[in-house]
């Protein structure tokens, strides 16, 4: 019987909890079984809206180039094979494996039927206001492989 | 994509949004949910190793959460005590100037863990008094000692 102590400093770890995909994998399935389909793209916008505003507000003024610098911060982050394409008028990222995705497929998740919201509605969310649009051009459910692009409206 | 990085403000916004459509009875719906569906390798943990399951379990999830905290395990007691010196998850809710967090964030943490420990025999204590400055304790015991 033993009896044991361990302390940590914030300092002391990276803040990386990739389990938290599965979290939220969970949570859209819940709104998905009680709420609906477009209810689960309600909620990402909201998020988006609120939480994101200081990146939309930066894309409007510095136009797709915010949009680069923040996807390069997020899959620097969580890692996986991305090519990231970037003009005055166009954005084009092609990722060969979502690592939420993959994270979840690999430690036993549930991955929620409408995962790819979290793509999709995130993306032409963070384009609502702005000049540009977002398209997901690819996706594959079961790997989360993707080619997602941002564009100039109009064009 | 959402980055595991900002998932709690995501989570938070979730609480908001459920409560909005219906009300409390909806969060806390999902946090039974949440609890039934998601802590499953809490419940093997503690059926496995007994209090020393808590130990295990946090011992992951604090760690990679960055977290600011005193764990302690007493085997012979039957207790488990973790102390949360700076919770990450509330720590950078209350750091962003632009967006309101839910409220009653902390709560989940009483409603998820007591659904799942206390029908497998343990009393689980947690002291949210201090959760607006991110600090709060927890102690899981087993029942009749």
């Amino acid at each position: 019987m033993a009896r044991e102590t361990m302390s940590r400093k914030g300092s002391d770890n990276v803040y990386l909890h990739k389990d938290f995909h599965g979290a939220l994998s969970a949570g859209i399935d819940y709104i998905d079984r009680n709420f609906g389909e477009e209810a689960v793209r309600e909620y990402l916008r909201r998020f988006v809206r609120s939480f994101y505003a200081p990146l939309i507000e930066d894309v409007k003024q510095r136009g797709l180039v915010a949009l680069r610098e923040h996807f390069e911060e997020v899959y620097a982050i969580e890692g996986g094979e991305v090519k990231i394409e970037c003009s005055d008028t166009e954005l084009v990222i092609r990722v060969a494996a979502c690592p939420a995705v993959k994270h979840m497929r690999e430690h036993g998740y549930t991955v929620a039927r409408l995962f790819v919201e979290t793509t999709r509605t995130v993306n032409e969310a963070l384009c609502e206001g702005t000049p540009f649009t977002a398209e997901l051009l690819e996706y594959d459910d079961e790997t989360g492989r993707n080619v997602q692009r941002f564009t100039r409206r109009g064009r | 994509m959402i980055p595991c990085t900002d998932f709690v403000p995501a989570y938070s916004e979730l609480f908001k949004f459920l409560e909005e459509r219906g009300g409390k009875d909806a969060v806390l719906g999902f946090w039974h949910y949440l609890s039934d569906n998601f802590l499953g390798n809490l419940a093997e943990l503690v059926g496995e190793h007994g209090i020393r399951g808590c130990w295990l379990y946090w011992s992951h999830t604090l760690n990679e959460e960055a977290a600011d905290f005193t764990m302690e395990l007493d085997e012979e007691k039957g207790e488990f005590t973790l102390t949360m010196n700076r919770c990450p998850s509330k720590g950078r809710l209350l750091e962003y100037e632009h967006f309101e967090p839910y409220p009653d964030y902390c709560r989940h943490c009483d409603v998820l863990y007591r659904r799942v420990l206390e029908p497998m025999g343990y009393e689980y204590l947690y002291d949210m008094s201090d959760c607006g400055n991110a600090r709060c304790q927890l102690t899981v015991r087993r029942k009749g000692r």
